[in-house]
């Protein structure tokens, strides 16, 4: 189970993230909604330490890490225990792709080389690119490489994997292929905390849906209640932009 | 004036005694430059308290002035701290026992980690932030970031101005002579004086210095193939 509590972050002045409060399940997968701005990114960032929370705790299971004084031994176990998606992949660019899945499972998990490259190519041909292995990411498509990405994710064998708009910089004839493969992982009973804008996605793939805006969040609750009958008024004319702009597209 | 061809040749053979002394000189001093270097680059980057101003001052200073003022500099005041030092402290050492290279080597070192810091500042910039981020998103420390994923980015994007940094070092690495190092243009300047034949001996060095550049040049031309194979498509 992972818990925030109370976390707050701030960059200079300006307060980004007012208190977020938010406990996930374990094998739930959450959807993080909400307008730009609203300090989504800086909230999954802050659960793996990327951005420093000025204030709140944050917790996975008994393990726990204060964010007035962390330490730094706490920041890096719970790095360990949980991965990313970044919405530019993020691959490393001098290794393939297979390198890029084994890297953490050498350098961090110290797995032997042989085991760590048997279970990397396993991941690989789980997310379709059992024939890509030995490409470096600039000679991948973006989806392939974003798939890429989901699999050094998933090789870390993390207590939750954080999604953010993992298909926002991908044309849109590839996003099909990389939230296939998310839809495939989150059957999987893998916890989840997927920032998107795809709200079809959302609503299909999340047991819970949270509202965020202004760097609080505003609702949160089962998919059919957020999307059917939500009770704030921000959340509907959120929801309701998305809607009508989905009604244009079919 | 007629120009004694094979006494090039002769020069030559003669220079090549001095070969490695001048090797010696310019590889010292751009190892010990660069890891001078990058620990300055990093200091700077990550804005390390008091070090990153001390860092700040030094490429300045060094950069500042000339590399012989530097070479200069050390060799006059060098023996006057170790010998005072030894008198103090009872030492038996003396400065007199220093080996005249041991000034081109420090004193080159610390001009080259100056101008090598700034290469290595500009090959870390070239690396993208999310590098580290996902280094660190994958569990690894910083000094694992670095030395795993951004080092072997930063190098590749550097090595065209590592590579001007060596040549540069290889030929500034001549102005040992003012110490009495005898590297291969001061043994030029020996076989021109005792054989009453300048033109034909200056000749000789460059013609070795070019030699070894167009080496270095072809080195680092066959690395930067290796290094940056990741960096371009269509290859698979
Ligand atoms: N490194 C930073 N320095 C200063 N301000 C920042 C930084 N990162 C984010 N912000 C600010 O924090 C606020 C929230 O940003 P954040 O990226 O979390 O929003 P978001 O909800 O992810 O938006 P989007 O949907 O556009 O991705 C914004 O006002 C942004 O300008
Ligand atoms: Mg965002």
């Amino acid at each position: 189970m992972i818990r925030l509590q109370g976390i707050r972050k701030a960059f200079g002045k300006n307060e980004v993230l007012k208190g977020i409060d938010l406990t996930v399940d374990k094998g739930e997968v959450v959807a993080i909604l909400g307008p730009s701005g609203s300090g989504k990114t800086t909230l999954l960032r802050c659960i793996n330490y990327l951005e420093k929370p000025s204030d709140g705790e944050i917790s996975i299971d008994e393990f726990a890490v204060n964010c007035r004084k962390p330490a730094k031994k706490d920041i890096h176990a719970l790095r360990r225990k949980t991965a990313m998606v970044f919405q530019q992949y993020n691959l490393f660019r001098h290794k393939t792709a297979l390198e890029n899945v084994m890297e953490g499972l050498v350098v961090v998990k110290k797995l032997p080389k042989a085991e760590a490259r048997q279970k990397s190519v396993e991941l690989l041909e789980k997310v379709g690119l059992g024939d890509k292995l030995d490409a470096y990411p600039s000679q991948l498509s973006g989806g392939q490489q974003q798939r890429v990405g989901i699999a050094r994710a998933l090789a870390l064998n993390p207590e939750v994997i954080l999604f953010d708009e993992p298909t926002s910089a991908l044309d849109p004839e590839l996003v099909g292929e990389v939230l296939a493969v998310i839809r495939k992982i989150a059957k999987e009973g893998i916890t989840m905390i997927i920032v998107t804008h795809e709200m079809s996605f959302a609503q299909e793939v999340a047991n819970h849906i949270v509202f965020m805006e202004g760097g609080a969040v505003v609702e949160e609750g089962p998919p059919k209640t957020i999307f059917q009958s939500p009770k704030e008024e921000r959340t509907r004319q959120f929801l309701a932009r998305f809607t009508s702009d989905s009604a244009y597209s079919i | 004036m007629k120009l004694d061809f094979s006494f090039i040749w002769t020069a030559c053979v003669g220079l090549l005694p001095a070969v490695p002394t001048t090797l010696k000189i310019t590889v010292v001093s751009v190892l010990c430059g660069l890891a001078i270097g990058t620990f300055v680059a990093l200091c700077r980057m990550y804005r390390v308290p008091v070090l990153h101003r001390i860092a700040a001052a030094y490429v300045t200073v060094i950069r500042g002035t000339p590399m012989l003022t530097h070479l200069l500099i050390l060799y006059v005041s060098i023996p006057l701290v170790v010998d005072g030092l030894a008198d103090r402290f009872d030492w038996s050492f003396r400065s007199a026992q220093i080996p005249m290279i041991g000034f081109a080597y420090l004193s080159f070192s610390i001009t080259a980690g100056a101008y090598l810091s700034e290469v290595v500042r500009s090959g870390l910039l070239a690396v993208n932030k999310g590098q580290m981020e996902a280094a660190h998103a994958v569990g690894m420390t910083t000094v694992q970031g670095l030395r795993r994923i951004v080092f072997p980015q930063a190098f590749a994007a550097a090595l065209p101005n590592l590579t001007n940094s060596l040549i540069g070092m290889l030929h500034g690495s001549t102005l040992a002579f003012t110490v009495s190092v005898v590297d291969i243009n001061a043994q030029a300047e020996i076989l021109a004086t005792t054989n009453w034949k300048f033109f034909e001996a200056y000749l000789a060095a460059a013609l070795l210095f070019w030699g070894m550049t167009v080496l270095i040049e072809r080195l680092s031309a066959l690395l930067e193939r290796r290094v940056t194979r990741y960096n371009r498509g269509g290859v698979a």
